[in-house]
């Protein structure tokens, strides 16, 4: 493997992490298998392109605003929608979350048409080298921004009370509940959480690639093989999946062709999950 | 109450069969839209009636097992152009459908909830993909292309129409059969508890690869007559898993784990969203999306599932009715 | 007592979890129609024993003999098919079933070598019904009935499955005096009834000690002592690591 593909994979395996994490939080900690994921992240994307060609505001400054809103509407989604159907099962809150992905999509395809778009910031083209590989400045910065957002969400799942107690839900429910922690309040802020990362990741994503409705599938199958790849729930895994994926993919690309890069990434998800069902790298969290 | 069960078992034949013959004689008196838009609910009726099977019976939602429509649409469009005719061609697609699921469900109908729905859902993209990069013999991502049946599109539709609601009858007679019988109760113990169902003595790993296969014999058909019927047929069209997440509404629609339930789900989600298509095209899956959260939240348990839970519930009152009354 | 009457040869069977030894090395026996009582204080492994021998947990090491066959290596199932099973301590009813259905299921599978069609299955599940006393609440789903009667219909079920032995696991946890009075009636009638050799598992110790034949005490995992009720009563290390003086001194009263 050239120095230059390296280097493309670890660009692309950052902003496959931070994508990984939040869905992987969904499913490990909230036990939501969240269908509507890549309609959350693209919502981002487009959040960020209303808020660019309106204000002229840069993603990376609106990424903030883009998170936050999408914390809020993932909140909304948990308390409303899915919060009533836990005891229903796993069918239920599937075929919520496929539910609002639908609605999502549909307002999208009014507002947006099924047309690509793309966000150009003004140094889109922009790139420096680095020890002899060419290094795309926004594809860079995205990967350094997703680095910091990974290592923050660390931070905040370990050193703070609310972090604290969602990761206590997350390994024994009973116990956390026994000594006063309120579960539903944490899967809650989890759930909203790993929406508000989707989001930003769309936001990082609007800068470097075009994005169209049909990217949702696209998405909904790389959180998954990333989700499993590192072990559901857990943030680090997450991130070693984002990244092994996009090295998985990128030399898939060369040595086998890209015709077949989606259906390794699948094959390996299976076999992980039949074999190592707690991922590569990941402890069990649950189920 | 022997009686009175006999008879109104006998009534509920009958219903059915009059039914069945009203079906068998409606293409005389609707258009060819209409011929079409029943074809395509006793379809989707059948793969309903397997997801029902796996989930609302057995507890294993197969979220990938639209790779068995498929396999059926594929191997049966491979199997014809080779010359073989219909009647040969469809029975061995399902044949290789179910030798599949014999093979995949050892290993997978050892994972348990999300982890096995998720995992049909990886083994349908990797099979997918393999069709779409086979292309000497599936005819890659492109499609392919079935025989051209010689005859007027009205006798084509109405061949189709038959061939349809036959194949919805008969899955549905079968999953009758097996639901009610020790083998039913099997599947159903499953679901229930599975290690309890284990050490009852039975045997669960055969139990859960069986029902995958019987489910997977139905798909497979239902995918060979849908592919001979539309004539064209593409791999991104035929693993879609919108047929699946389709399929599972209407079960939860119609009721999971009644037989009935799949049926009358078809028809009701079906018919919704043609007049949704119809009506107002530009918001029709924000419909198909809010009418089902609705339904979810409103009728968890689905119309035919709520209509009997309201006969048992009554049932029970009235024992308990008598029970007073007596002491 | 002749050894072709010993129905069930536990041999030395251990289970390691890491360095923590939950059963070590821990062998008994039952004889047919015997009932057997398996007692210790929590932790003892009593539990863990049952899951072992009905192939629930795979064992660390040992074998276990069941009419003269090596169940050692088999699946639950299996074992459950030729005649040995057991009740859980938590009760694991099969959920949006009906009690009837339970039972039902319970007749159905079970033993394999005997005759069981649906309507053989219904009828035997009637008779045990009426025999346990569910026969008023068979339409009842299992979330609408009352623990003590979740714990009835266990029983039942594992009577249905017509076992020759069976692992009764604290199957009277969570009863009042009057209900347990009532229950060791039923287990003893229907030992005799239906010539069945019970392993019982049990806290309650007047319950233990007023049926059983034969009492094995398990302490951190090891057998510490076997022998009739009184013999156990008297020794002194069980007293030392179970029963409590207390206890031990009202028994003697008595």
């Amino acid at each position: 493997m050239g120095l230059q593909m390296f280097v493309n994979a670890l660009l692309l395996g950052g902003l496959y992490a931070l994508m990984g994490i939040g869905f992987s939080l969904q499913w490990g900690i909230s036990g939501i298998i969240n269908l509507s994921y890549g309609a959350m992240v693209l919502l981002g994307s487009y959040l960020s392109l209303i808020i660019f060609n309106m204000f002229h505001i840069d993603p990376f400054i609106s990424m903030l605003f883009t998170g936050a809103l999408l914390f809020l509407l993932g909140a909304f989604i948990y308390r409303f929608a899915l919060q009533p159907l836990l005891k229903g099962g796993i069918v239920f809150t599937l075929i919520v979350t496929f539910a609002i992905r639908l609605i999502v999509e549909n307002i999208i395809l009014l507002v947006w048409s099924a047309d690509y778009r793309t966000i150009r910031v003004s140094y889109a083209g922009s790139n420096f080298q680095f020890l002899g590989a060419f290094f795309p400045l926004t594809k860079f910065l995205t990967f350094l921004v997703a680095g910091v957002i990974i290592y923050l969400t660390y931070q905040f799942m370990t050193n703070t009370k609310i972090g604290k107690g969602i990761q206590a839900v997350a390994l024994d429910k009973e116990g956390a509940m026994a000594v006063g922690v309120d579960d539903q309040k944490m899967y809650l802020i989890n759930f909203a959480l790993g929406t508000a990362l989707g989001g930003v990741t769309g936001t990082l994503w609007a800068t470097i690639y075009s994005f169209s409705p049909h990217v949702m599938d696209v998405i909904i199958g790389r959180v998954f093989i990333i989700a499993i790849l590192g072990g559901l729930g857990n943030i680090w895994g997450a991130a070693a999946g984002g990244i092994l994926l996009a090295f998985v993919e990128t030399s898939g690309a060369i040595f086998v062709g890209s015709h077949w890069q989606e259906a390794i990434g699948l094959v390996i998800m299976v076999l992980v999950l039949l074999l190592r069902p707690h991922g590569l790298i990941g402890k069990k969290f649950f189920g | 109450m022997v009686t009175q069960d006999d008879n109104k078992f006998n009534k509920n034949i009958i219903l059915i069969i009059a039914a069945v013959i009203i079906f068998i004689f409606l293409p005389n008196f609707i258009s060819g839209y209409y011929i079409r838009i029943f074809t395509a609910i006793f379809m989707y009726a059948t793969i309903s009636q397997c997801i029902n099977l796996m989930s609302g019976y057995m507890g294993y939602l197969p979220f990938g097992h639209v790779m068995f429509f498929g396999i059926g649409a594929y191997m049966s469009a491979i199997l014809m152009k080779l010359g073989l005719p219909v009647f040969i061609a469809i029975p061995m697609a399902c044949l290789s459908a179910i030798i599949v699921s014999i093979i995949l469900g050892f290993p997978v109908l050892r994972l348990r909830g999300h982890y096995f729905a998720i995992a049909t859902i990886g083994m349908n993209g990797a099979i997918m993909t393999v069709v779409q990069n086979a292309t000497e013999i599936t005819g890659g991502a492109r499609g392919t292309t079935f025989p051209i049946i010689m005859a007027s599109p009205d006798v084509v539709y109405r061949y189709f129409y038959l061939a349809m609601l036959s194949l919805m009858v008969i899955t549905s007679l079968v999953m009758h059969v097996v639901v009610n019988s020790k083998f039913g109760y099997g599947i159903r113990s499953i679901k229930a508890n599975e290690d309890a169902a284990n050490s009852m003595g039975i045997n669960t790993t055969f139990t859960k690869v069986t029902t995958w296969a019987i489910a997977a014999l139905f798909t497979s058909i239902a995918g060979g007559i849908y592919g001979y019927w539309m004539s064209f047929i593409a791999p991104d069209e035929v693993f879609d898993l919108m047929f699946i997440t389709n399929s599972i509404i209407m079960m939860l629609i119609g009721g999971a784990g009644t037989i009935l339930g799949p049926i009358f789900g078809a028809f009701i989600v079906e018919t919704v969203s043609e007049v949704a298509w119809s009506g107002f095209m530009q918001y029709h899956l924000a419909a198909l999306g809010i009418a089902t959260i609705v339904i979810v939240f409103f009728v968890p348990r689905g119309v035919i599932g709520t209509i009997t839970d309201k006969i048992r519930n009554r049932r029970i009152e009235l024992s308990k009715k008598a029970e007073v009354t007596n002491g | 007592m002749a050894d072709n009457d010993i129905i069930l040869d536990v041999r030395s069977i251990s289970k390691h979890f890491g360095a923590l030894k939950a059963v070590d090395k821990v062998s008994f026996q039952a004889r047919k129609g015997e009932i057997v009582g398996l007692i210790g204080p929590n932790g003892a492994g009593k539990t863990t024993i049952t899951n072992l021998v009905t192939g629930e947990l795979r064992k660390t090491e040992g074998e276990v003999y069941f009419k003269g066959i090596n169940v050692s290596r088999m699946q639950p199932f299996q074992i459950a098919r030729i005649g040995l099973t057991r009740t859980y301590q938590v009760v694991k009813p099969l959920q949006g079933m009906t009690v009837e259905e339970n039972i039902l299921v319970g007749s159905l599978f079970g033993r394999s070598d005997r005759q069981n069609d649906l309507n053989h299955a219904k009828k035997t599940a009637h008779e045990i019904m009426e025999l346990v006393g569910l026969d008023k609440k068979k339409e009842f789903k299992v979330s609408d009935v009352t623990l003590p009667d979740l714990k009835r219909m266990e029983f039942a079920r594992v009577l249905a499955m017509d076992p020759e032995v069976i692992f009764l696991d604290e199957v009277m946890a969570g009863l009042n005096p009057s209900e347990v009075e009532e229950s060791m009636e039923l287990v003893k009638n229907i030992r005799t009834e239906k010539q069945l050799t019970i392993v019982y598992i049990e806290h309650i110790m007047k319950a233990v000690m007023g049926i059983s034949d034969r009492i094995i005490v398990l302490h951190h995992g090891q057998k510490i002592c076997e022998g009739s009720p009184t013999e156990v009563c008297d020794n002194p290390a069980v007293i030392e690591a179970y029963l409590g003086k207390k206890y031990a001194k009202e028994v003697i009263k008595s």
